[in-house]
């Protein structure tokens, strides 16, 4: 079954309408819309709490929304006939500590009726197959993640969703997982929405993005689009034995700016606008870099809103922040 | 929902848990079987003595102590319901099969189904030392119907407590309060009522009432039949699946 579906598998399409979720007097999640496109990663990104994870567990019924719906072609997930053989979810680690993980996929296999040579299968495709007699109990944080994974597979679907599937995994799982999953889209026309809070660990892997703050959608697009308007609003770093001068020329032309030692961090710039004014100024200059990606800062500024952006920076000293 | 059912066996026997509470359940069987008929026949002062091994009284006391381990099967059927949220293995119970009152009816199933070889296990041990125990001081009971119908009484209540067991986990999530609640209740709430006389008359339509109404035990205040008792048992089985389904069914899996 799966060997013959391995090639393309028929298209699901996610979408989400108007999802919102209170919490007592917390509202989780808001009025939020978004669609998971198939043959393509899907970020699902925002801080922690933003309500990612309410998110994904309204989508696949796990907790009812107070208002909104979530569909796979159509249906909701408690509408589908065999769900786990159309959508695989990896959320937070679940096995009972004293069972092995191979009994811990035949559970689910018998649940879906599928055979249990399954179990085998997805152990072998995650690359637990060494382990699969052990209790998971004794598993690391990165065995667990990829049992998480297996169990996702265990019905081969056309639809994963992923939350957070990088914690606990070694910077080798993380490159392992990236191939993985661009694989399954790509290759297999799979349907994947992985949520994480840190775009840098989903930038490389992900088509797509839906960005989330606070429950609300702040954007969604493709990454061409999020990186077209990251142009321009770098987070420039500037040393200079002149320092404390270049920083009074730029914040009097409205140019946000921290200082520490002789070390100035230009924030919403790029080095050749810093560069221009360090000139314009005569100021020396002994170091002139970018500090992080555009991306990174748009992802930042979409999710913190703009009066807390400058806050975290590294120059920021304690009485900085608490004067602020 | 055969799926589902299966999955549940090989949850149960996929871990260790069911043994030592079968195994503890036996013990206690032969012992208690063994403890009174070692004590059979004597005669304490100021109280009803134990009856004497040979008679009817001696054969349905110790017959009907499989039904004393009963808190083992309910233990067993609170443990099967709440590792679920414990373990959070709820998450993919519930992704696999959504329709959440299908699993909950799954496991009042599969567990009311292997509550029988356990029960039956349990009441052998009971009848094997019995018979050899008591054969040894002159009198094996009979299989007589009487006696027949005393141990399938004691069996049939070890069934449904499992099955209740699954009820009150689906109630109480909580794992160490669903099994300290529902032990506080049986050996605390229970005998008070049965112990104070203004409220005693309500002890016969309690679960544990009910339990006394179909093993006949000699000392319990007024009872009911033992077939009512049987009925009232199997209702409040069935009542604790009922509220726990529908709880779990509402409740956000978290």
């Amino acid at each position: 079954m799966s060997r013959a579906r391995a090639a393309t598998v028929d298209p699901v399409r996610v979408e989400v309408r108007g999802l919102s979720k209170t919490f007592g007097a917390v509202r989780a999640v808001t009025d939020l819309s978004f669609e998971v496109e198939p043959a393509s990663v899907t970020g699902f990104l925002g801080p922690n709490g933003a309500g990612k994870t309410t998110t994904l567990r309204m989508v696949l019924g796990l907790e009812r929304p107070n208002a909104g719906t979530a569909t796979f072609n159509g249906a909701p997930y408690v509408g589908l006939a065999q769900p786990i053989r159309t959508v695989g979810a990896v959320l937070e680690t679940a096995f009972h500590p004293a069972r092995s993980g191979r009994n811990h996929l035949r559970v689910y296999c018998r649940a879906a009726g599928l055979p249990l040579s399954r179990a085998d299968e997805v152990l072998v495709q995650v690359g637990l197959s060494d382990a699969g007699n052990r209790r998971a109990g004794g598993y690391s944080l990165g065995m667990r993640q990829r049992l998480a994974l297996a169990t996702a597979l265990l019905g081969d679907p056309a639809v994963l969703v992923l939350d957070e599937p990088a914690n606990g995994l070694d910077p080798e799982g993380i490159q392992w997982l990236r191939g993985f999953l661009r694989h399954l889209a790509h290759d297999e026309g799979r349907t994947i929405l992985v949520s994480s809070h840190l775009l840098s660990e989903v930038e490389q892997t992900v088509d797509r993005v839906v960005i989330v703050g606070a429950g609300r959608l702040v954007r969604e697009g493709t990454m061409e689009q999020l990186r077209s308007g990251a142009q321009g609003s770098g987070t420039v770093l500037v040393r200079s034995p002149e320092a404390t001068r270049f920083a009074d020329v730029l914040r009097a032309q409205g140019t946000s700016v921290s200082q520490q030692d002789g070390v100035l961090t230009v924030i919403g710039s790029t080095t050749d606008d810093v560069g221009r004014r360090a000139f314009a100024a005569g100021v020396e200059l002994h170091e002139l870099r970018s500090h992080s990606s555009g991306l990174e800062e748009i992802y930042f500024q979409l999710t913190s809103g703009s009066e807390q952006f400058a806050a975290p920076s590294p120059g920021t000293t304690v009485a900085q922040e608490a004067a602020r | 929902m055969i799926g589902t059912v299966r999955a549940e066996w090989t949850k149960l026997f996929t871990t260790r848990t069911w043994i030592g509470l079968v195994l503890g359940a036996c013990a206690l069987a032969g012992g208690f079987a063994a403890l009174f008929t070692a004590l059979a026949g004597q005669v304490q002062p100021g109280q009803e003595g134990y009856p004497p091994v040979g008679t009817q009284r001696y054969e349905t006391l110790v017959f009907s102590v499989p039904a004393q381990t009963s808190a083992l099967l309910l233990i067993l059927g609170i443990i099967g319901m709440t590792q679920e949220y414990r373990h959070r293995t709820a998450t993919p119970t519930f992704l696999t099969e959504p329709r959440r009152g299908r699993v909950i009816t799954a496991k009042l199933i599969a567990y009311a189904l292997v509550a029988v070889p356990f029960a039956l296990a349990i009441v052998l041990v009971d009848v094997l030392v019995v018979t050899i125990y008591a054969g040894a001081r002159g009198a094996a009971p009979s299989l007589s119907a009487d006696n027949l119908q005393t141990l399938a009484a004691s069996g049939l209540v070890l069934v449904v407590f499992a099955v209740i067991g699954v009820g009150v986990g689906a109630l109480l999530p909580n794992q160490v309060g669903a099994i300290v609640g529902s032990l506080v209740y049986l050996n605390l709430v229970e005998p008070i009522v049965a112990g104070v006389g203004a409220i005693q008359g309500a002890y016969k339509w309690l679960p544990g009432g009910a339990v006394k109404a179909i093993t006949s035990d000699f000392q319990a205040p007024e009872l009911l039949q033992p077939w009512q008792g049987g009925l009232l048992l199997l209702g409040y089985g069935l009542l604790a699946a009922v509220l726990g389904t529908f709880l779990a069914v509402r409740r956000d899996v978290v």
